[in-house]
């Protein structure tokens, strides 16, 4: 299709690096085409994503606790190609919508945890300003735990968050409501960075 | 970044698209001397400009720090729009804060469980299923042969339903798209208006097994690039010329005239833009009167002013005041004052609807009725699907009503009911678009369900 959004329009060689090394352990995508069980499904996206669904890798963000309408939404979205991520590109491709509930409903059950990284408080204070300028909590509620298909926000790892923030803001990332590139619109590298630091605090 | 003289870059959209600014107490009269021709931008009139550097100026100090950060955030500041930052108040408008936008099912409900058992319809009238499994599915366009597009929005695809063997089947004939929601059917070709991207799929009904490699017109179209309120509606009108939505990039916001809120025609090859209505927050959905050819277009009110509204409006534009203006951000409904971006005198000037619709009703499809089908009552109604509510407490919308036109003006009545319970607050599908098939009877789309309901009168039950 034409009509393609790279919206890792900056991807990092290491997180696609990172991304597929841990993907091959597990043979990719293969496996989860061969494999009807969901455990393997499972463990395959736990390679990256943490085990327990919160993520140890630069730039991969944590599962655990998204709203499932989120995940699979994403994961529909990543599958039909609207939302382009290349390291996900050849696991989602053979999934079945039945598989795409199921994992979603899986990692909406486990809790998520705050990442290693170190939270700077006063950039936290900052971002907690800036949530309330911005309205964040209008749509991923006040405590940012998200709903439906707007994503928990809360503890996810902050490099994630800021790129994504990014790339929402730079090159508008398919697959949202439209609602968020106005939400974010004319904010700054560093404002961005403290939301991030903000909702990780959570 | 320039914020307070006239001659600045904010009028000019990429050097594409110009307008001159029509005097606040008047609506543009004639295009042609309106608009400047491939790129050439006229001069602006000097009491024009000075109103609306006023305003922008009160935005900018509204609005506080925030034109700093915009000029200094280097995408923002080459957008054409007056204002990006969002000015709607959710706090003053004594809202549950935590309603939001309601998110639309990738996958749909098999055929069984679908809500037609739910749907309620005057006399006479009957609902069945036309088809589902196009999980997303809102506009629709019938091919020369009988093919129905669909287009979708977040879900990406445009769907081919095609009649087999007396059973009708949906295909995903496009996926990966942005947003495709605005697609037009002329002379064997499928248009196709994705978030500023615009391909025309030429011969596609004899290629629905793998659609054609499409021609691109997304340079010729030139639509501005920001993507909120920006997914497309689009139809040819009676005069042979595409009318494509912009919608305002914003809630409630700032816009730049000459650039957002919009509905514009161009030739179809994406050349010789017009704009025939502007000050729209963002319609998605028009039709031309059968018999006076004016082009009716729904008008999606405001968020976060307060549960009763503004409320939608159904708006006509009259003979001779094509490029006319129909408010926002200033005014809204029949003359309602924006409460977080005011101005003196918000409505003069400000083309009335024909009709309002309803508080946060989201009247997207509507359809003058031509058909013989239906009683000669509702010849020439037009039904409106509205999409129902997500800004309110509690729910209202997700029906079809007809308006009765009457001299310019409109008065709305109920049609097809019952997906909505009130007592409950909750819905059970939302219909998005109407479409008027050749025996007279009528499609209705419903989003949430992936299914399109075929209304019928006097056929057996």
């Amino acid at each position: 299709m034409i009509d393609i959004v790279v919206n890792w329009r900056r991807p990092l060689a290491f997180v696609l690096a990172a991304a597929f090394v841990c993907a091959s352990q597990f043979h990719a995508g293969d496996a989860l085409a061969q494999s009807g069980a969901l455990a393997e499904k499972i463990q395959l996206c736990s390679a990256c994503h943490g085990e327990d669904g919160n993520s140890k890798l630069e730039k991969i963000p944590s599962l655990a606790g998204q709203p499932a309408f989120y995940t699979l939404n994403q994961l529909f979205l990543m599958r039909e190609g609207v939302r382009k991520v290349e390291a996900m590109a050849p696991i989602v491709k053979d999934l079945k919508d039945d598989d795409l509930t199921n994992l979603s409903q899986h990692f909406a059950a486990l809790a998520p945890k705050r990442s290693d990284e170190a939270v700077d408080a006063a950039l936290a204070k900052k971002g907690a300003e800036i949530a309330t300028q911005r309205r964040c909590s209008s749509c991923h509620l006040p405590s940012l735990a998200g709903q439906e298909q707007m994503p928990r926000l809360a503890r996810q790892r902050i490099d994630y968050l800021v790129e994504t923030l990014k790339s929402y803001r730079d090159s508008p990332r398919p697959g949202a409501d439209t609602a968020m590139s106005a939400a974010i619109a004319g904010a700054t590298d560093a404002d961005l960075t403290a939301l991030a630091h903000y909702a990780a605090s959570l | 970044m320039p914020i307070g003289g006239c001659d600045d870059a904010r009028l000019r959209t990429g050097g594409h698209l110009s307008e001159t600014l029509a005097k606040e107490d008047q609506p543009v009269a004639t295009l042609g001397a309106a608009l400047g021709r491939n790129g050439r931008e006229l001069p602006h009139q000097g009491e024009a400009c000075m109103s609306l550097s006023t305003s922008y100026r009160r935005g900018l100090i509204a609005a506080g720090s925030f034109a700093f950060l915009i000029a200094a955030a280097g995408p923002i500041a080459a957008q054409p729009g007056f204002s990006p930052m969002d000015k709607s108040n959710p706090a003053a408008s004594k809202q549950d804060g935590n309603l939001k936008p309601h998110p639309t099912p990738p996958i749909a409900p098999s055929a069984d469980k679908l809500p037609l058992d739910k749907i309620k319809l005057p006399s006479g009238f009957k609902a069945e299923l036309w088809s589902s499994g196009h999980p997303g599915g809102r506009t629709m366009v019938m091919g020369d042969k009988g093919t129905m597009f669909m287009g979708t929005r977040v879900i990406g695809r445009v769907y081919a339903v095609t009649e087999k063997g007396g059973k009708r089947e949906a295909k995903v004939l496009l996926q990966g798209l942005t947003q495709p929601n605005g697609l037009a059917f002329k002379d064997g070709s499928l248009y196709v208006f994705a978030i500023n991207k615009v391909y025309r799929y030429d011969k596609i009904e004899d290629n629905l097994d793998k659609a054609p490699e499409p021609v691109e017109l997304t340079a010729n179209y030139n639509l501005p690039d920001t993507v909120h309120h920006n997914w497309k509606y689009v139809a040819i009108g009676p005069d042979g010329k595409m009318y494509v939505q912009v919608g305002s990039n914003c809630n409630i916001c700032e816009i730049n005239p000459g650039v957002h809120g919009q509905i514009r025609r161009y030739n179809l090859d994406g050349t010789g833009m017009e704009i025939v209505a502007r000050g729209i927050r963002n319609t998605v959905g028009f039709d031309w009167h059968p018999v006076t050819k004016e082009l009716w277009f729904t008008d999606n009110g405001r968020d976060w002013a307060g549960n009763a509204g503004p409320e939608d409006e159904l708006n006509r534009i009259p003979k001779n005041m094509e490029g006319g203006n129909f408010g926002f951000p200033y005014c809204h409904a029949m003359g309602t004052p924006d409460p977080d971006v005011k101005r003196p005198n918000p409505c003069a000037g400000v083309i009335m609807p024909a009709a309002l619709t309803g508080p946060h009703s989201a009247g997207l499809g509507i359809k003058f009725y031509t058909g013989d089908m239906f009683p000669k009552q509702y010849k020439n109604v037009a039904f409106i699907a509205r999409h129902g509510s997500w800004n309110r407490e509690q729910k209202y919308g997700y029906d079809v009503v007809m308006a009765k036109v009457a001299g310019g003006k409109a008065t709305i009545a109920p049609f097809l009911q019952g997906l909505l319970n009130t007592e409950k607050n909750e819905f059970y599908g939302r219909p998005s678009y109407v479409f008027q098939m050749k025996d007279g009877s009528m499609l209705v789309s419903d989003e949430t369900n992936g299914a399109v309901y075929r209304i019928s009168y006097g056929e057996k039950k």
